[in-house]
Order: C-alpha cells, then structure tokens, then sequence
C-alpha cells in the first residue's frame, strides 16, 4: 500500500507531503525525538558531546551573528542613506507641474549592485506610507508580459499596498456604478482620490529587460492620466542613462523628464562590511586567510550584491558553530560545562595545543604541561585565556593593517595596495617584516613635513606612537615662516662633493647644512619610523601561530567555495568518468578501464567520449553490448544489456550532451565536450 | 576549388585521388596557390567546378586524357609539381626553397616514382603491388611530416576536411571504397595530445571532420518496448547497489546541517549525478517526523511533470498554508496567487515556515526563464523554504544574477547514481532520439493490428496511401541518387518528407469509391490519425501532406499484408 501511494505521488506534479505513514507516526512520535528544541544542532565528538554544550553553541552562533547581522544593516543603511535621501526629496518636491507636465522621472543606475534598488525602494515606500503621502509600486519585467497584465498587476499592487488583499477584493466589488475591469486605470484614479495620495511612485526594477513597445504604450498612456494620477517613476538603470534612452523612441522619451541618481557600488560595500566583522569589539570569530581571499576573489571575480557577500559570511559563521565542537569556547561568558571529559580531549588533541605543550616543555615548564593535560579544569581555564589572548592579537593585526594602510595611502607608492589584499597578507603572516612595510617607511623617512603632517592628521587617535603628534605640532608651529621641515634623509639636503684627485673623479657625499629644526625634525622621524616598524612587528602576529587559533579563526576554504561557486558540470563528468570516486567500492575495481562493474551511464559515457562529433548508434551499441560480453560472457543477455543502453542513453539525452541528427540514419550528434 | 585545377595541375590531383594523402593536399592547395602564384600562375580557373564533380567517372578521364597531353612528364611540369606535392606537408618551405638532406632527397626520389606510379594507374585494373608499396612510400612520407605539423595546419585541415566533405561522398561508388582513406593518418583522439588551454581543447574537440562513422544502421537491431524494457531491467542486478546506498547513506547525514540552512534562511541546490528524487522525499519524511508535535508543512513538487504549471505549485503552497481559509476563487495569474501567498505569510510571521521541495528544478516544465523568475520570487519570500534538486550540468546557466540573489541557494553535491527511472520515460526518449518517435503504435505490427479492425474501406484507403507514398518515393529516389549523395540519412530524411498531397488522395480515394465524399474520407483519415498512422503538415504553399510513419520496409510489408488479405 505503501509503494501504491508513492507511485500516486511521484507522477503528481505538486502534492501536499502527508506522511509516510501517518498511523505508525503517530505512535512514535513524541518519544523518538528528544531534542524537539527548535534548532538542528547535532552532537559532535562521535555524538559524545553533552547536549548543553550543543545548545551553547547555537545560542553562541545566534548570539554572534545577530550582532554582525545589525551591523551590517547599518552599514547598508549608511552607504544607501544618501541615495535614499536625494531620492525622496526628489520625489516630494517634484510634480508635473514643476516639469512642464512632463512625468517626473528619477533614473537610478545601479550598475552591478542590482540588490541596492530593492532595499532603496523598500525604504521610500515605508517613507511614504508613514506620512500618507503615497506609496511605491514595484514592477519587474516578469510582471508585464502585455499592457492589460502590466495595468492590473500596477493597480493590484497600489491598492494592496495600502489596503491589503482583502482589501483589493473589496475595493473591486463594492463599487457603485458600473463594474470596471481589473486593467481600468479609473480604479487607480478612485483609490488616489479616496486616499488623498500625492506621490504614487512607481519604480520599474530592471528597466532594460521591458518590451520597449510596451513601455512605450505605458508611457504615454501614464502621460495622458498625469492630470488625475500623481505618478512618479524610478527607472531601475543596469547599463547606463543613454543606452536607456536610445532604446526608446524620441515621442516617449519626451514625456519625461527628471534626474539622474548613482548607486555606489557593491565592492566598496563588500570592503566595509569585511573590516567591520574582523576590527569590530564584540567579533569573537574572525575569519582567516582561505576564507577571506575566497571571499574576495568571488566578490570581484563575479557581479555579488553586498546581501550575497554577507551571507556567505553569515555561512562562515554558520559552518564554524555547527561542524566546531570548541566553538562553545566562545561563549561570551565563560561558560560552565558539565561535562567537560571529551571537549578537553579535543582541545588537547589541536595542533596548535601541541605546539604550545611542546614550547612549554622546551621552556622547562614540564609541570605545567602535565597540568594541561591532567587537569580538565585548568585546562579549560588557559584556553579561555589563550582564547582571549588571541582575540586581542587578531584584533591588533586588523588595527595594524587599518594603519599600514593609512601611511601607505600617504606616502603614495606607485602600486596600489587594496585593504583586502592587506588583510589577506596579514592573515597569511607575511605582511610583517614584508617589503611593502620597508618601501612604505622609507619613503616616509625623505618626507617632508607638509606630508607628514598629513599622514599624522589621519592616523589621529590610532596612532602607535604616542606622543609624535604633540612633538610635531611643536616643532612645526615653532618653524611656521619658514617653508617645509626636510629630513636628512632627503636627497635635496645631501651634497654631492665632486673632488678630483689623481686624475680619478671621486664622488661623495655629505650632509647639506642643516638647521636646527631640520635636524630635530630628522629625529622626530626616526623616532616615528621606529615606532611604526616596532609598531608593525609587534602586532603583525602569524595568527597561525597562536594557540588555539582553530576556536576563534575559521579558515577552511572548502565548505564556502564549493557551497556558493559549485562547479556542477564538472561533478557530473567526474561521476560519469571515474564512478569509483564516488562509489567506494568493496571490491578491487579501482581501475580506470570501462568494466561492466561500473553504472551503465558511465559506461556509455566513457564509449561516448571515445567519438567525433557524430556517432553511429548502432556501433555505440555494439560497443556497450561488448563491454559486457566481454566480462560475463555466455551469462549476458542481450536484452538486459539493451535496456540499460536505453536508460543511459536517455540520461545522457537529458543532460544534453547527444541530440539528434538528420545528417545520416541512426546518428547521433555530440553536443558536449569533456572538461570545457 | 581542388577540381578546378584538374587540367593544369593534374599531377598533383591525380596522387590525390588516389592516395589517402588527398584530403590534406587539397585543403593546402588554395593556400599554397596563394603563396607562390609564380609558379601555379598559369593554373586555368575557367572550368566550372561542377563539371569535374558532378560523376566520379567523369572527372577520371578528365584527369586521365590530359596526362598524355600536357606533357607531364617534362622537368618543368615535374618541378612544379613536386613543389606542390611538397607543400601539404611542410607549408612553409614551399615557398622558400628547401634544402633538404639527402636521405630527405632519397626519400624524394622513391617519393618521386611512386608518384609516377600512381599518376599512371591501371583504370581499370585492381591495385597491384607496385601501387602499394608507392602509397605506402607516400603515406610514410606523410607520417614522418606528421609532427612537424603544428596545430595550425592541423586547425587548416580540419576545415579542409570539411571542405573535402561532399566530393569525398560523391565519390563513394562501390568500385572507389578501396581507394579511399584508409584513416590512418587522420586518426582522431578525442583526447589532444600535450597540454591544451580550454579553448584550444574545444575547437581541438570541435573540428569537423569526414564523417567516418560506419553505415551501419539499427534496423537488424529489434528496439524494445515499453513492456520488454521494464521487465528486462527487473531481471538485472546492479553491480554497485550496496555502494549506491552507502552514497545516499552519506547524504542522509546531511539532513540536519540542511535542516539548518533552511532555518537560517538560505535556499538549497542539490545537484550532481542521479535521480534525487528519493532522496528529496527522505528528506522529507526527516523534517516530518521532526516536528513531530505539529507536522510542518511541506509541498513536494515534481518539475519533471509535464505540463505543471507555476499556477498550480503556488495555488497548493497557498491551501497548504492556509487550509481551509484557502478563498474558493484564486486568480488566474500565477503572480495574483503569489501575491495572495505572500499578503497571507506577511500576516502571520509567526506560523511555522512552509517547506517547498522542487524536484528537477531544470526539467522542461519548468525551465522557461519565466518561470524561474517566478519560483524566484516565491524563494525570496520570508516564511518559504525551498530546496531544489537540479540535474543537468548546466543548470546555473537558468539564473541570472538578480534571480541568484533572491534563490540565495547554497549548493550541494548529491551525487546518488540512482536512475531516472520517474524523471524521463526512458523508452519514448531514446525513440525519439533515434528518430522513432512515430512508431507508438508498434510499427508495422500494430498498423496492420489496427487496420483489421477497421472497416474495408479504410483498409482500402491505407492501401491507397501506401501505393502512391511508395510510388512517390521510388521517384523521388530515383531522382536523387542522380543529383545529390542519396545516402542513408537524406533516406530517413525523404521518408519523413516524402508525402501525398490530400486533395491527390482524395481524388485517387473518390475514383476508386473508397469515398464519395470529402466528409467521409475525412472521417477515414481521422480513424488513422487517431492511432498515430498517419502524419500530416503543410508544406510552404499551404497544401496539406499526408504521410505514414514508417520506414519503406516497413511500408511494403503492410502493403504486402494489405494485399494478401
């Protein structure tokens, strides 16, 4: 009975799930399932972990993630808020009238930040809907596949946003008068008149993929309405204003008029939102090498709105506390576990744990690294410290990293160092000591005072070397008339003296005479650029190297680029190619030859990768059938063999890779190509 | 073009015919005329290229009077030649004059005979030894040249097999197959050799080529039936079951990380080899007994369905979201049933989400563009979880960036091996594939099933139709053997082409009273039409064809039958 039911449901197109067996359910039900707790946490560590350290953990997750969460919203918020602005404004101060009785237009080019539009547009409505001016109807290419549709689907939605869908039936019905369709824009009319609306905004999301015709229609139709409607447009722009325009005839174009709005775009949106996770106060999670170049590379590597960016942070984090057992360390209060027996296994059994013990060890500290590993109590103790010790380290890398950035924007080398490439290198250890930190100091060490001065504005509080500021204000409000401090290190303040002696020229050179200023001005920057490189090296940490550094830094590169770049084709030829990687198979058929071991569609497959451009089905046929004559021999039937010829060919039709072909009888043409 | 130069330059066309060197050849012989027009200068282009091509036959004499004509054989003529015969294999030094070694030089002068030996040839006579031996000479020539060939001459001879493609047809009589290329050289490895970037790989893959695959066709091969093809899988034992199960044992440990995916709002894409189907309802079944105190609600769709429609998924989420509540009359629209469902969710954020299974999300049914911005939007509304099952290997193809980012999928690879048994009925694809698809009604078999259960006339009428489509084709055939390579696909192609006008039929039908009115041989017809015996279109005037969905075997043994009865 059971299969008769699935067999029912497996050729309904869509069904309501009821059960497997809703009696037996029944029965099992409420005892079966002891962890009816809202959350799908497992229990790691084999299943030995206790349950309150799952729960922990994914309080901890909600906990931390809601935080970055609201953050992030800030910062969209702030980088949309002077878009938002500009529109509104746009939209309350103009009218028809103000425009000659053109339609008040705003063009909005989002370029690739194609998510930015929604949230704007979100946004004015909540503006308009709470002052009762208006409201915003939202209308995508999918919603106009011809005039009457568009026209319902605009006036369904002005009255819904107000009214609700109820509210949209009712207003259809209780009319008086004449029953007017549902495409009428004297509806429209009456809902503006009854609700006293100003501003009926209607924003087009993604303008370029409108039938040009048919917005040419609604164009001028809105035109002749203008007089009773109060519309106002927003074109959604992907391309650029004049691509725009030219797609539309002049008569329409002529009907409009308006401004013109830009969206920042989403990379710089990305960058923000990546250093607020790392720098911010309350992120105990940070994020590492693998993970951030990943990030990065698919974030300028493919179009990516900032929502698409954050939520693979989101998975990031998600990935961390769900697959992590010492996740629950992180825990904002330490926390108190009951059993702490396998957690402190797993603890002892990190990498870096040993490195740490065996440091210890080689210090002479043995009775302490016997503690570690008896005492669970202690143990747990050091590893918050350690925990909390390395969030300060990795804190203090993302602040030298903030800063080097800083005095590489002021002291302007040629080769433009981005913050992610920063943070990717500090993450990876190799930005202390690096190259980029010496060219950077030295440039700073000929520097002027004027630059200096500036690089020291900027730094402002952050600055890593206290007191440098007061010195300098000093030194240059004492110098004030006289042109700009030069260090010694300066090529113009060195001579070349040229002496000849003995019919050789020899060249040397010499400290030009210095002032006083100058020269303590010199001193002032030795003992900036010490600082710094003290600075530099003392923060830029491996974060490697720290202990523990598998609770608080998640730095696998796999679970994130496999779960958002998939790579789908090459999956299915790798099943198709070699079926033992996925299959582990008991027996020894690790060889790579066809064999009548392996799926029949793999088999055929392999037969079909072996061909040109066209096939000839019955020599493919014979083919396969040989594949499996050759291995069984008089046990093969032919039959069989044909039938699961059938199904593979059939799978290989639904993957698109044969089509068929009239070039001769019984061909096939191969329509994909291995690997490309 | 390679015809065109038969009366001036025969000597190096004729080896080319002769030899399997000649597709090579001739696709370098335009390049090469280019490149030194000194000496080729005198090459007359005044033939029509027809008239070399149109027989076989033909074009050999051409080649062979002029041979005694030209004077082939004085040094002149001979040293042009050889500078053409020399250049398919080394392009370049065509044209600067080369200096060859001397065991390059001895190889020249065997190369030379045989030439000679081959622009001689016994028309008439099979190959003898010596021409062997001289092809063979050449054809080793060509395979120690072979690695010099770069993958630029190798891109210029693929497009000059492609050139060679119809004359190489043409000639395809019975007494030519010997002399044609053995295949050798040409020898295609779909995998290149060394290191190619992508795109190299592809035209590499790509190129077109002679269509060497065998005439072989599957009419000796007895295809199945639906009822053969089931029974016979049941009879077979998959070898890698308890590897297979073990997979999907593995997927089932995923359940709750999905589970948590959906909780925290992303959608899921599951994709990779095999049906996915089981899995997907497994997976259901766990979110079922999970929330064992209020079973959460799920709708499981199957994409593969055909003709489900958006309308109909979004008008089930809406009843199974609000049960009886559901207003008797949803829109017609499916965005007016979205709408609904979103106004109806937006109002109660509380409520458990809903859980939307989507079998096949790329199957035909539902892989208009359309209809994915559609199960987008339905994806991107707060209090809808979807997971989706994909099956082909392009299928991201079907987002575009926008619809990306309201699915916010995140993938997985299930990878199942498990067949597509409910997915795709596999018969019926691969007779279509074949070109098959109208023998639904069992070929020759069924017809004359049907045809005894139809009354004399309709049996007279398919008599009828049978005769004159045979009638017409045999024409036809006859025609095109002369004018155009009748090969065995133009065959397949005439069957599905070839027809009888209806009102031919019809006056036929009314001279032999099978039918005294248009209205009665309509119904005739309607009779064929309704078991699928009959095929009918319009061709480019607007006249109605009929035609039968038959090979011409099969054709004549039901006329046969037909007949004898």
């Amino acid at each position: 009975m059971d299969a008769e039911t699935r067999d029912k449901s497996q050729n309904q197109g869509v069904y309501i799930y009821q059960g497997e067996r809703p009696s037996k359910r029944r029965k099992v039900a409420p005892t079966d399932h002891p962890h009816s707790d809202s959350h799908c946490f497992v229990p790691l560590l084999n299943g030995e972990e206790p349950p309150d350290c799952v729960q922990l953990r994914y309080d901890t997750y909600k906990k931390l993630w809601s935080e970055q969460e609201r953050s992030i919203q800030e910062i969209l918020d702030e980088v949309d808020a002077g878009v938002l602005t500009d529109v509104l404004s746009f939209v309350q101060t103009t009218s028809p009238e103000t425009y000659n009785g053109c339609i008040p237009t705003a063009l909005v080019t989002v370029g690739s930040n194609v998510s930015s539009l929604t949230r704007l547009l979100s946004r004015l409505n909540e503006q308009l809907t709470s002052s009762g001016n208006g409201g915003v109807v939202v209308l995508e290419s999918g919603d106009a596949p011809n005039l009457k549709t568009t026209l319902k689907n605009i006036i369904r939605a002005a009255v819904t946003n107000t009214e609700g869908n109820d509210g949209y039936q009712k207003f259809l019905t209780d009319r008086d008068g004449p029953r007017l369709l549902g495409y009428d824009l004297d509806l429209l009319y009456d809902h503006v008149q009854r609700n006293g609306t100003k501003k009926l905004v209607l924003a087009l999301r993604d303008s370029e993929a409108f039938d040009p015709s048919l917005l040419t229609d609604l164009l001028s139709l809105f035109s002749s309405w203008l007089d009773r409607i109060p519309f106002t447009l927003v074109f959604g722009i992907s391309t650029s204003v004049e691509i725009f325009q030219s797609r539309l005839p002049r008569s329409c174009v002529a009907l409009l008029q308006g401004k013109h709005f830009e969206v920042q775009e989403a990379g710089n949106c990305a960058d923000k939102i990546y250093e607020m996770l790392q720098l911010r106060e309350g992120s105990r999670l940070r994020l590492g090498r693998n993970i951030s170049a990943t990030l990065f590379e698919k974030s300028s590597d493919y179009f990516q709105s900032p929502e698409a960016f954050s939520h693979m942070l989101k998975y990031a984090y998600m990935s961390h506390f769900f697959a992590n057992p010492l996740s629950v360390l992180l825990a904002a209060p330490a926390p108190t576990i009951s059993s702490p027996g396998p957690l402190c296994q797993a603890i002892r059994n990190l990498p870096s744990f040993r490195v740490l013990c065996e440091d210890l060890a080689e210090n002479g500290s043995a009775q302490q690294v016997r503690r570690l590993l008896e005492d669970d109590d202690h143990l747990l103790q050091q590893a918050t410290q350690h925990i909390n010790h390395g969030q300060e380290t990795m804190k203090g890398i993302f602040q030298a990293v903030s800063i080097l950035h800083t005095c590489l924007q002021c002291t302007q080398t040629m080769k433009k160092n981005s913050r992610s490439d920063l943070s990717i290198r500090a993450l990876s250890g190799e930005l202390s000591e690096s190259q980029t930190i010496e060219d950077m100091l030295a440039t700073l060490k000929i520097s002027d005072s004027e630059k200096l001065r500036t690089l020291i504005e900027r730094l402002a509080d952050d600055n890593p070397v206290p007191g440098i500021s007061e010195d300098f204000q000093n030194l240059v409000q004492s110098n004030a008339e006289a042109g700009p401090l030069q260090s010694a290190y300066n090529v113009n303040s060195s001579v070349v003296k040229t002496t000849v002696e003995q019919q050789r020229v020899h060249l040397s050179k010499g400290q030009a005479q210095l002032s006083a200023q100058d020269l303590e001005y010199t001193q002032l920057i030795n003992e900036l650029i010490d600082g710094l490189r003290g600075y530099f090296t003392a923060n830029l940490n491996n974060p490697q190297d720290l202990p523990l550094h598998e609770v608080f830094l998640f730095d696998l590169r796999n679970p994130l680029k496999e779960t958002f770049a998939p790579r789908p084709r090459f999956a299915i030829e790798r099943a198709l190619t070699s079926p033992f990687d996925y299959l582990i198979s008991s027996s020894d058929v690790s060889e790579t030859r066809i064999s009548a071991k392996q799926p029949a569609t793999a088999i055929l497959y392999q037969l079909y990768l072996e061909s040109g451009a066209l096939i000839n089905v019955h020599d493919l046929w014979q083919a396969f059938r040989a594949v499996f004559e050759s291995e069984q021999g008089d046990r093969c039937d032919d039959r069989v063999v044909m039938a699961l010829f059938y199904s593979a060919m059939s799978e290989l039709k639904t993957f698109g890779m044969v089509k068929n072909t009239r070039k001769k009888a019984d061909h096939l043409a191969k329509s994909a190509w291995m690997g490309l | 073009m390679k015809r065109k130069r038969s009366d001036s330059g025969l000597e190096e066309d004729h080896p080319a015919a002769s030899t399997p060197k000649r597709p090579r050849r001739t696709a370098l012989v335009p390049a090469n005329g280019a490149l030194n027009g000194a000496p080729n200068g005198d090459a007359p282009y005044e033939l029509p290229p027809s008239q070399g091509q149109s027989t076989p036959k033909k074009a050999n004499g051409a080649a062979a009077t002029p041979l005694k004509e030209s004077g082939l054989k004085t040094p002149t003529h001979k040293s042009k030649a050889r500078g053409l015969f020399a250049t398919p294999t080394k392009p370049k030094s065509a044209t600067a004059a080369p200096t060859p070694s001397r065991v390059r030089n001895a190889d020249r002068s065997a190369k030379k005979k045989s030439a000679r030996v081959l622009f001689e040839p016994d028309e008439d006579g099979e190959w003898d030894g010596s021409e062997r031996l001289a092809e063979e000479i050449l054809q080793d020539d060509d395979d120690d040249d072979e690695p010099e060939v770069d993958q630029a001459v190798e891109s210029v001879e693929a497009r000059e097999d492609s050139a060679e493609q119809p004359p190489e047809k043409e000639k395809k009589g019975p007494k030519r197959r010997a002399g044609r290329p053995k295949g050798a050289k040409n020898k295609r490895s779909p995998t290149p050799e060394g290191e190619l970037p992508a795109h190299e790989r592809y035209f590499f893959q790509n190129r077109a080529g002679p269509m060497k695959t065998s005439n072989t066709t599957l009419n000796k091969v007895p295809l199945l039936t639906h009822e053969e093809y089931f029974e016979k899988l049941r009879q077979y034992r998959d070898p890698c079951r308890d590897e297979k199960d073990y997979l999907r044992a593995l997927h089932h440990r995923s359940f709750p990380q999905w589970a948590f995916e959906l909780e925290e709002g992303f959608n899921i894409c599951l994709f990779g080899y095999g049906s996915k189907r089981k899995l997907v309802e497994q997976f259901a079944d766990w979110i079922y007994q999970r929330g064992a105190q209020s079973p959460p609600a799920i709708v499981i769709v199957n994409g593969y369905t055909p003709g489900i429609s958006i309308r109909s998924i979004f008008a089930t989420i809406a009843s199974a979201v609000m049960g009886d509540d559901l207003p008797s009359k949803l829109g017609a629209q499916p965005t007016e049933v979205l709408e609904l469902l979103q106004s109806v969710l937006k109002s109660r954020p509380a409520e458990d989400p809903v859980t939307v299974l989507i079998n096949s999300v790329d199957a035909p049914p539902l892989r208009r563009a359309t209809n994915q911005a559609l199960l987008a939007r339905l994806a991107a509304t707060p209090g809808i979880r979807i997971l989706v099952t994909a099956d082909t290997p392009n299928f991201p193809l079907m987002w575009d960036i926008s619809l990306r980012d309201q699915f916010n999928l995140v993938f997985h690879d299930c990878t199942t091996f498990a067949p597509f048994t409910t997915e795709t009925d596999i018969v019926e694809e691969v007779h279509a594939l074949l070109g098959r698809k109208g023998r639904r009604v069992g070929g020759k078999e069924g017809v004359g099933f049907v045809l005894k259960s139809l009354p004399e006339n309709a049996r007279n009428l398919y008599r009828l139709l049978l005769t004159e489509l045979l009638s017409v084709s045999d024409e036809d055939g006859h025609v095109s053997d002369d004018e155009s390579p009748a090969d065995a696909a133009a065959d397949l192609k005439q069957h599905n082409e070839t027809g009888i006008e209806f009102r031919m039929l019809y006056q036929k039908a009314t001279e032999e009273f099978i039918a005294s009115s248009e209205m009665m041989f309509r119904t005739l017809l309607k009779e064929f039409h309704d078991h699928q015996m009959i095929t009918s279109r319009m061709d480019a005037s607007g006249m109605e064809i009929l035609g039968v969905p038959l090979s011409r075997d099969e054709m004549e043994g039901v006329l046969e039958d037909l007949v004898l009865a």
